[in-house]
């Protein structure tokens, strides 16, 4: 429970900028079933959304975070700078810090629950209320281990659907996305450790960075590439290699026109 | 309460014959080993194991929303997800992704003649989900567990499965425990304790220094939650007794620093229409509350008066917004003086279901 004042303080810090160069990519309306995010629902803070998106009482730890102090200056930072604020900054949060920025409701409230239902209520729906954006869980068998899994995808959804804008003309890929390229990129230092994988958590950063740049460069592909020190193929193949980064690049590039990578 | 104190009476004498023949005694109840527990000794053709879960799927997306409709109880999507969690507890290598590939119908890629190992006979994974559907028997008693926050806790029937808005107790208690280090310190009690998931997550999370003791007068419940008590290797900081509500815990009287329960609360007159699950399967013991269903609650809340130290904390599980109302009014007027701090917390569907407070 304990988060070191140091991390607060940060959070706090990278939650006030006052950052208007973001924006957030609106969610495909529908996504194959062979997806890997097809559990989740994502929409806006908009009118007719909200009328879908329940609304309850924040309950529980994360309303009542009013009681102690520290919990509280986060609430406070957080109210004053809803919907801005920086995607990067989210990811870099702590899972407790995430969390204390969503809404976490279950999904039946029909009825008196507790003693009175066997399971169903162990479905979470955490709503990240900056952005808007939703992310649910409803596989794993205990409302724990849901919401860690929504928390989960929460991330993945952020780094999607939050865009940085960049300067092309000065450009200089960050860490993060210099560990999800492949070793051959020519210039990827190799201080940059062996090359991270969909797999690892912190693949996410560097997708999250590489989208920025895609987005900042239209969808192409080869001028990515270049930026990245890579050929045309191999950034290619790196994009096919998670399904949630083909579908985000590849929305981008039905928008503006271009072919679908596969 | 005369009906509360009826039934107390009832319960002691009950409590008082315990190792009476009438009922079995602890050393005769032998708590069952959960299924992902057992061995995986059965080799069965995949073939086989395919056309069960063929059959099993169809068995369950026939039922479509009529338990729903009946009595609020599962839907086919529901019974689906279950099925795949039965075949996870099932497979020797319960890694999801497995039996994901295998649920995923792409059956053409598994080689037809090649074994896999279960932890369950064929014939029995059969007549599983045939109660499971036919005689609506709750999942969490066919695998012999239930997932409850990071914990797999064994469950039988005799047992109330762990519901996941109790979840939230543990974590009022760890807030409580970290806004003041001599709670976690101290001794708590767990008071109904089942299968022993609060007191176990309590345990937990005050591991410092902290030692639990939980209560149940089910004997089935008290073997149930010694085997998890013991699964989780907490034998030495979570004690388990048996008898009624706070009458093991004579010995500790005024000084336990935290107390927790999630008693039986629903009313009487609401038990014939459970879900099926529910009140066909569940212990009647765990969930008829009496009349109004508050009795327990009035009665906890009176002995945690006596059995706490001052600035000791208590949590307690309620049927919702009018009995977390009650017992508030109660304390502060009919035994005023006693706590402060009460406060009710809402559970994640936004339904008002705990009370806490604070010994004065
Ligand atoms: C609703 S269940 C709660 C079980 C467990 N604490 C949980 O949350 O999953 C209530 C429990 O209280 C126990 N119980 C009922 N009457 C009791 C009594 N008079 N004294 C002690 N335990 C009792 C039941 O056996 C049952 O295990």
């Amino acid at each position: 429970m304990a988060v070191s004042a140091h991390s607060l303080l940060k959070s706090m810090l990278l939650l006030r900028l006052p950052i208007t160069t973001n924006t957030i990519v609106p969610p495909r309306v529908s996504r194959p079933s062979s997806s890997p995010l097809n559990l989740i629902s994502c929409h806006y803070l908009n009118a007719s959304n909200r009328t879908k998106s329940r609304h309850f009482h924040s309950p529980t730890l994360y309303t009542r975070t009013a009681e102690t102090p520290k919990k509280h200056l986060i609430c406070f930072n957080y109210n004053t700078s809803a919907s801005h604020g920086k995607g990067t900054n989210y990811l870099e949060l702590t899972d407790d810090e995430l969390m204390r920025q969503c809404e976490m409701d279950t999904f039946k409230a029909s009825g008196p629950g507790g003693q009175h239902r066997n399971k169903r209520e162990s479905a979470v729906r955490l709503k990240h209320l900056p952005t808007g954006i939703i992310a649910q869980a409803v596989e794993d068998r205990s409302q724990h281990m849901n919401r860690a899994s929504a928390l989960k995808r929460l991330r993945a959804l952020l780094a999607i659907r939050v865009r940085n804008s960049l300067d092309i003309d000065s450009y200089s890929p960050p860490l993060e996305l210099l560990q999800i390229l492949p070793l051959k990129s020519t210039i990827r230092g190799s201080d940059c450790g062996p090359q991270i994988g969909p797999k690892n958590p912190k693949f996410i950063l560097g997708m999250q960075a590489l989208l920025d740049l895609i987005f900042a460069v239209d969808g192409s592909i080869s001028e990515a590439g270049k930026l990245l020190g890579l050929s045309t193929g191999a950034l290619s193949r790196l994009i096919l290699s998670d399904d949630s980064l083909r579908m985000a690049v590849n929305d981008l590039r039905n928008s503006k026109g271009l072919k679908p990578l596969r | 309460m005369k009906l509360g104190l009826s039934r107390a009476c009832f319960y002691s004498s009950c409590s008082a014959s315990i190792f009476s023949s009438s009922i079995p005694s602890l050393t005769t109840i032998k708590p069952k080993i959960p299924l992902f527990l057992r061995p995986p000794t059965y080799s069965v053709a995949s073939s086989d194991l395919q056309k069960w879960h063929g059959w099993a799927k169809s068995l369950a997306s026939s039922v479509g929303s009529s338990f729903v409709e009946s009595d609020d109880g599962p839907d086919s999507t529901l019974l689906c997800r279950e099925l795949n969690w039965l075949l996870e507890d099932s497979l020797e290598n319960r890694s999801s992704s497995s039996c994901f590939s295998f649920a995923a119908c792409n059956y053409d890629s598994l080689d037809g003649i090649e074994n896999v190992m279960l932890r369950i006979s064929l014939d029995d994974l059969y007549q599983l989900w045939k109660q499971r559907i036919e005689e609506r028997r709750p999942f969490q008693y066919i695998v012999g567990c239930e997932h409850w926050r990071d914990l797999v806790l064994s469950v039988q029937e005799g047992v109330l499965i762990p519901r996941p808005e109790t979840e939230l107790i543990v974590d009022l208690v760890s807030d409580a425990v970290s806004n003041n280090e001599e709670l976690g310190q101290g001794l708590w009690a767990d008071v109904g304790t089942g299968s022993g998931a609060i007191a176990i997550g309590i345990s937990k999370i005050s591991r410092s220094y902290g030692r639990v003791i939980a209560t149940d007068l089910s004997p089935v419940a008290v073997s149930v939650a010694m085997f998890n008590v013991q699964r989780y290797g907490l034998q030495h900081v979570t004690e388990v007794r048996q008898g009624y509500w706070f009458e093991p815990l004579k010995d500790v009287e005024g000084q336990l620093v935290g107390i927790v329960s999630n008693p039986p609360y629903i009313p009487s007159d609401n038990i014939s229409g459970l879900q099926a699950e529910v009140g066909r399967h569940e212990p009647r013991l765990a969930l008829d509350g009496g009349a109004s269903g508050i009795d327990y609650l009035l009665h906890l809340c009176s002995g945690a008066a006596a059995m706490l130290k001052p600035g000791g904390f208590f949590a307690f599980e309620t049927n919702g917004e009018k009995q977390c109302k009650f017992l508030v009014d109660y304390m502060q007027n009919d035994i005023a003086g006693s706590f402060c701090n009460l406060n009710i917390v809402s559970d994640f569907a936004g339904i008002q279901r705990f009370v806490t407070g604070f010994r004065q």
